[in-house]
């Protein structure tokens, strides 16, 4: 691809270029592909095209993978840990993993019999106060009393 | 979807960091050698890095399994990088209109400025090469230099690009002649 000196190449049509940029990616169908092959066999701009666009893309794809620092790892968890203070990590909790309205569920199931316990229960705190009678004389206390004379 | 990645994304979801480690041992050179390919800079590329992966592990829970996991760690990925080179374009344009309000001095040395490409006189090999091809990617446009990215330098497909970026296929397509078609004219006399 390089060229002499003072020399210039003659510009190659965008259309040759889109097309062998396909055709180098595969994305041409069966019929167009042979046609584009066969230009590139025979015709010398097609030929060069190729040429360029291969060997630019040659050198892309060779370009060295650059690796991440051994330190990345540790660098990203200690970052998670530091910006959640410690509480990103680690298994979810109990009432992270079930939906509220399951726990409140259960939570009514469960409480709704111990309820009705305490409200029967002579001791339950739950118990209502039985109605009084109001305080006035006890019946048939006139008789006990000894009348006056 | 593999059995195996199914069970890592449950895993992640529930927070589990065994499973965030594997997932770093699996992804972060190609999501490091993406953010270091888009961004040009290496110190740069493993703060975005870092980010993009702290990013996924944040959203997880979003992750629909609609496409693959890798498709859609690499959109968060070039999405990351997009930002920071917005950043740094905002960043470059104000320490210009700074330097130009200080000094009106044209001395060359503007900060943030891409480096001038070497221009050798010979076809330049290893580092060099390297260091010429890194170059030619940063100067190209954005929207261009993601694709050529993505097909050329990790050889991704058409489709897993499309769905990266969320393109149309055609513009895909196009982007990457025009984007080949740039490269070529700046490597034209050394590769």
């Amino acid at each position: 691809m390089t060229e002499e000196p003072g020399q210039e190449a003659e510009p190659i049509a965008d259309e040759i270029l889109a097309a062998v940029s396909d055709y180098l990616d595969g994305a041409l169908p069966a019929d167009r592909r042979a046609e584009v092959a066969g230009k590139i066999a025979h015709e010398p701009a097609w030929k060069r095209a190729h040429d360029e666009l291969a060997s630019t893309r040659d050198a892309l794809s060779g370009l060295q993978k650059a690796r991440a620092p051994e330190s990345f790892d540790k660098e990203v968890t200690g970052t998670i840990h530091r910006r959640s203070a410690g509480r990103f990590f680690g298994r979810r909790t109990f009432g992270d993993r079930v939906p509220f309205g399951v726990l409140l569920a259960i939570a009514i199931v469960i409480l709704l019999p111990i309820a009705y316990v305490m409200w029967t229960s002579m001791t339950g705190s739950l118990k209502r106060e039985p109605e009084r009678e109001p305080p006035g004389e006890l019946r048939g206390s006139q008789s006990l009393v000894p009348k006056p004379p | 979807m593999s059995e195996l990645e199914r069970s890592l994304l449950r895993r992640l979801r529930d927070r589990d960091e065994r499973a965030f480690r594997e997932l770093l041992e699996l992804h972060r050179d190609r999501v490091y050698n993406i953010t270091f390919r888009m961004l040009g800079n290496r110190a740069e590329a493993e703060d975005v890095a870092q980010e993009v992966f702290i990013s996924v592990f944040k959203t997880i829970d979003q992750f629909r399994e609609e496409s693959k996991f890798s498709t859609w760690l690499y959109r968060v990925a070039v999405n990351h990088c997009k930002n920071r080179i917005k950043y740094r374009a905002r960043r470059y344009d104000r320490a210009h209109e700074e330097l130009d309000e200080m000094s009106h001095q044209a001395n060359g040395a503007v900060v943030g400025a891409p480096a001038r490409a070497a221009q050798p006189d010979r076809a330049l090999e290893g580092a060099q090469l390297e260091r010429l091809l890194q170059e030619a990617i940063s100067n190209l446009d954005d929207d261009h230099r993601i694709v050529v990215v993505l097909r050329d330098v990790e050889d991704l497909s058409i489709e897993e690009i499309c769905d990266i970026t969320g393109l149309p296929d055609g513009t895909v397509k196009s982007r990457l002649h025009r984007a080949r078609l740039a490269l070529r004219k700046k490597l034209q006399r050394h590769v």
